[in-house]
């Protein structure tokens, strides 16, 4: 143990260790350690492993399709291969990266430590749902890549029941399984969250990281079997032919998209929720204050869970939907905007006077504000009906959900990976590559999906690749911005793992933050903490003063 | 004979009662989901019902209403006597208490029986518009289809949920068959009846949904 490690060690570890005890990475290394392990902390490991390497694919398709848009004239990959390609990305990254992204990796690592657990409520479950996650998502990446599917994510039908001449019923299946992973993984948080506390740990002590966990577990529960029920239906209507939807019969195509949207939306903030959580941790640890107006920020999380599970109609203003139906989605689409918004002022106050410190989180963190704040303004654009009509259906749709899933997501999932990965791994990495990472997954983003935006206003439609040249310029310029994102991305993953071999050891709390987590060991013993913790203090009590470095 | 009840505390739990109290909200949680599911069902039947009315009730007087009824009864005796099983279980009559879970199995078979003579009835009738080599009694009436899929997709569903649960309920009447079960799982017995009273209450919803709102 080197010296610096000992001054590091946070003084409220009750003895003193000089031989210590297995952590729970070393605590057992076998392999079936591994893959049957009922630990919810290798199970967020795995998870991260999983949909790191699903991540690196649908990038791959990304890489793929910006290629195909550099030239107008859509040479570079036929119309059937781009359907594919764009059809491939979307499923993997919301099914396979975006959805389990925070929640199944961050989100199982810390939800038990953070409350003060041995683990969640129901560890075996914990297991299965990465079972049933691999095998799904597996057996859809498969289905995809070797026959193919051109429906977009979306499996509209009757484009996917009657025209689509792929391998729809066999991608549908695997997106069926994958949504079971998701109620499993929603149930056992909610669960955990009710009764698994330590003592002492009241609901208004819990940190906020928790609350957002808690209101995405409520939509994944409450939204995925509508989802899991629609693509039964279509299930049951393409391979068995049993119709419901079959416009030729009288049937309703668009209540497949009112059953497929009410799913597909709150998923929105299935993604987005938790990032936000991560955020309020981020910004509170780096600016060293405690979080302004907690209860309001805890309360909007379930603000927008609830209000989210309302206005899936904007997805279809113009798919055949009633004026009036029409004017209650986009009303009640500009509502659910006023608690991300309470939640942006709560971070901007925090930070406002804090003893900041712009290390890589804080610094993802910050990148992560001004890429929320434009995808959401964005996003009340499009919630007006009128506008809607002008760039429904354009890449200024695709720019507004891009910033809001990977400039909100994966931002805030590296910008947590990097604050919470001296706890996961005992490792620090590299601050100068990590900072430089940030500065380029900013500039690159921006530079991929601003022009896109300029794109959709000007008309050029989504899921096209053939375009008129006068597209080109800002096509080229997002296609540009796209090699930049993908270094972003890659670095980190260089320096990360490197971090696992050579990267200095962490101390228990080498960013001097607040909650339960950082109690106790780096990495942490397989039971989570060496006593059992009393919470005897308030959330976020940070002195306002910045540690000396 | 009777003992004393109670449940093996697992190691990341603090006391049984913590135990049992997870265990009972994770499985309201799981029915919560398993509702959903079904809504999405009732709500495509809403809007069928809506469009189509008159098709609609062409498919309903084709449903076999008395074996719909009586299946209602059956799962609801069902339901009685498992609740009787879990009262013997609180009670620790292990014994008494797997023959009701016997029975309520039993139960359940019926009803997929007399299921199993609706969709044969069906077929018999041609109410099976989705088998492309026997021709459909509605053919006039193209809408039909649609309220006679749903039919078959929301009774399969159910079905299915059913069988599961004979099939959890067979394999912890074996379980609780062994000597010693009820002083260390007690609440698996609550929890599974959890599970069938609500595939039973799931079913009071798609009888009148089908049969009876339409007629």
């Amino acid at each position: 143990m080197s010296p610096s490690d000992t001054t590091l060690r946070d003084l409220h570890v009750p003895t003193p260790v000089i031989d210590p005890p297995d952590d729970y990475l070393h605590v057992e290394q076998t392999l079936s350690s591994w893959i049957f392990t009922t630990d919810h902390k290798r199970i967020g490991l795995l998870y991260l492993v999983s949909i790191t390497v699903f991540f690196l694919l649908g990038s791959i398709a990304a890489g793929l399709i910006r290629l195909s848009l550099i030239v107008p004239d859509g040479e570079i990959f036929s119309n059937d291969i781009y359907n594919r390609l764009f059809t491939l990305h979307g499923v993997i990254m919301v099914w396979f990266f975006l959805v389990p992204s925070i929640p199944n990796t961050l989100g199982n690592f810390l939800l038990p430590l953070m409350i003060g657990a041995k683990d969640v409520a129901f560890p075996k479950l914990n297991l299965l749902s990465w079972y049933v996650f691999v095998l799904g998502s597996l057996f859809t990446m498969f289905v995809m890549i070797w026959g193919g599917v051109d429906t977009g994510w979306t499996f509209y039908t009757p484009l996917s029941t009657e025209y689509a001449d792929s391998y729809v019923i066999a991608a549908v299946l695997g997106v069926i399984v994958v949504g079971f992973s998701s109620i499993l993984t929603g149930l056992n948080f909610m669960v955990t969250v009710h009764k698994l506390r330590a003592p002492g740990m009241t609901w208004f002590r819990m940190p906020l990281f928790v609350w957002s966990l808690y209101a995405t577990s409520m939509i994944l529960v409450l939204a995925t079997p509508v989802l899991t029920i629609a693509l039964i239906l279509l299930f049951a209507e393409r391979a068995l032919g049993l119709a419901v939807f079959d416009p030729a019969n009288g049937g309703d195509p668009v209540l497949f998209q009112h059953l497929f949207w009410f799913y597909s939306h709150p998923v929105v903030y299935v993604m987005v929720l938790p990032g936000m959580g991560v955020m309020s941790e981020l910004i509170t640890a780096f600016s060293c204050k405690r979080v302004f107006g907690y209860k309001f920020i805890a309360f909007s999380s379930l603000g927008i869970a609830a209000i989210g599970f309302f206005v899936w109609g904007h997805h279809m203003f113009y798919n055949g939907m009633s004026p009036y139906a029409g004017l209650t989605f986009s009303l009640m689409s500009f509502i659910v905007a006023v608690p991300s918004a309470i939640k942006v002022y709560n971070w901007a106050a925090t930070i406002h006077k804090g003893a900041i410190r712009l290390d890589t989180p804080m610094l993802y963190a910050m990148s992560w504000i001004g890429l929320f704040v434009i995808g959401g303004v964005t996003g009340l654009m499009l919630a007006s009906t009128a506008l809607d009509g002008h760039v429904h259906d354009t890449y200024f749709v695709v720019a507004h959900f891009h910033y809001i899933m990977v400039g909100a997501t994966v931002v805030a999932f590296l910008g947590g990976i990097h604050f919470w990965w001296p706890k996961i791994t005992g490792r620090l990495y590299s601050e100068p590559w990590g900072r430089i990472s940030a500065f380029l997954m900013f500039f690159g983003f921006n530079m991929t999906f601003f022009p896109q935006y300029l794109l959709g206003y000007m008309g050029m439609p989504r899921r096209y690749h053939v375009y008129p040249p006068s597209y080109q310029v800002l096509n080229v310029l997002s296609s540009a911005g796209a090699t930049m994102l993908a270094v972003a991305y890659i670095f980190p993953m260089i320096y990360l793992i490197w971090s696992l071999w050579y990267g200095e050891r962490a101390g228990d709390n080498p960013w001097e933050a607040k909650g339960l987590e950082w109690t106790t060991t780096s990495p942490p013993p397989k039971h989570n903490f060496h006593h059992m913790p009393v919470v005897d203090f308030e959330p976020y009590d940070y002195p306002n003063i910045a540690p000396e470095k | 004979m009777s003992g004393t009840v109670g449940i093996k505390v697992e190691e990341h739990f603090h006391s049984a009662e913590q135990q049992r109290e997870t265990a009972r909200l994770g499985m309201w949680t799981f029915l919560l989901t398993e509702l959903l599911l079904f809504s999405g069902l009732f709500i495509t039947a809403l809007v069928i019902r809506v469009q189509h009315p008159t098709s609609v009730t062409a498919v309903a007087l084709h449903l076999k209403f008395w074996i719909g009824a009586t299946n209602t009864a059956v799962l609801i005796l069902s339901s009685f006597s498992m609740s009787v099983a879990i009262e013997l279980s609180r009670l620790g009559r292990q014994r008494l208490m797997l023959r009701f879970m016997l029975l309520t199995a039993a139960l359940g078979a019926v009803f997929m029986m007399l299921k199993g003579y609706e969709y044969y009835r069906d077929y018999v009738e041609h109410m099976m518009p989705f088998l492309p080599y026997r021709s459909y009694e509605l053919a006039a009436d193209p809408a039909s289809r649609l309220f006679t899929n749903l039919y078959f997709i929301t009774t399969g569903l159910h079905a299915i949920h059913l069988t599961i649960g004979i099939g959890i309920m067979l394999v912890m009447a074996w379980l609780a068959s062994r000597t010693g079960f009820l002083q260390q799982h007690q609440n698996r017995i609550e929890i599974t009846g959890l599970y069938w009273h609500f595939i039973d209450l799931v079913w009071m919803v798609v009888f009148p949904t089908l049969y009876l709102l339409n007629r």
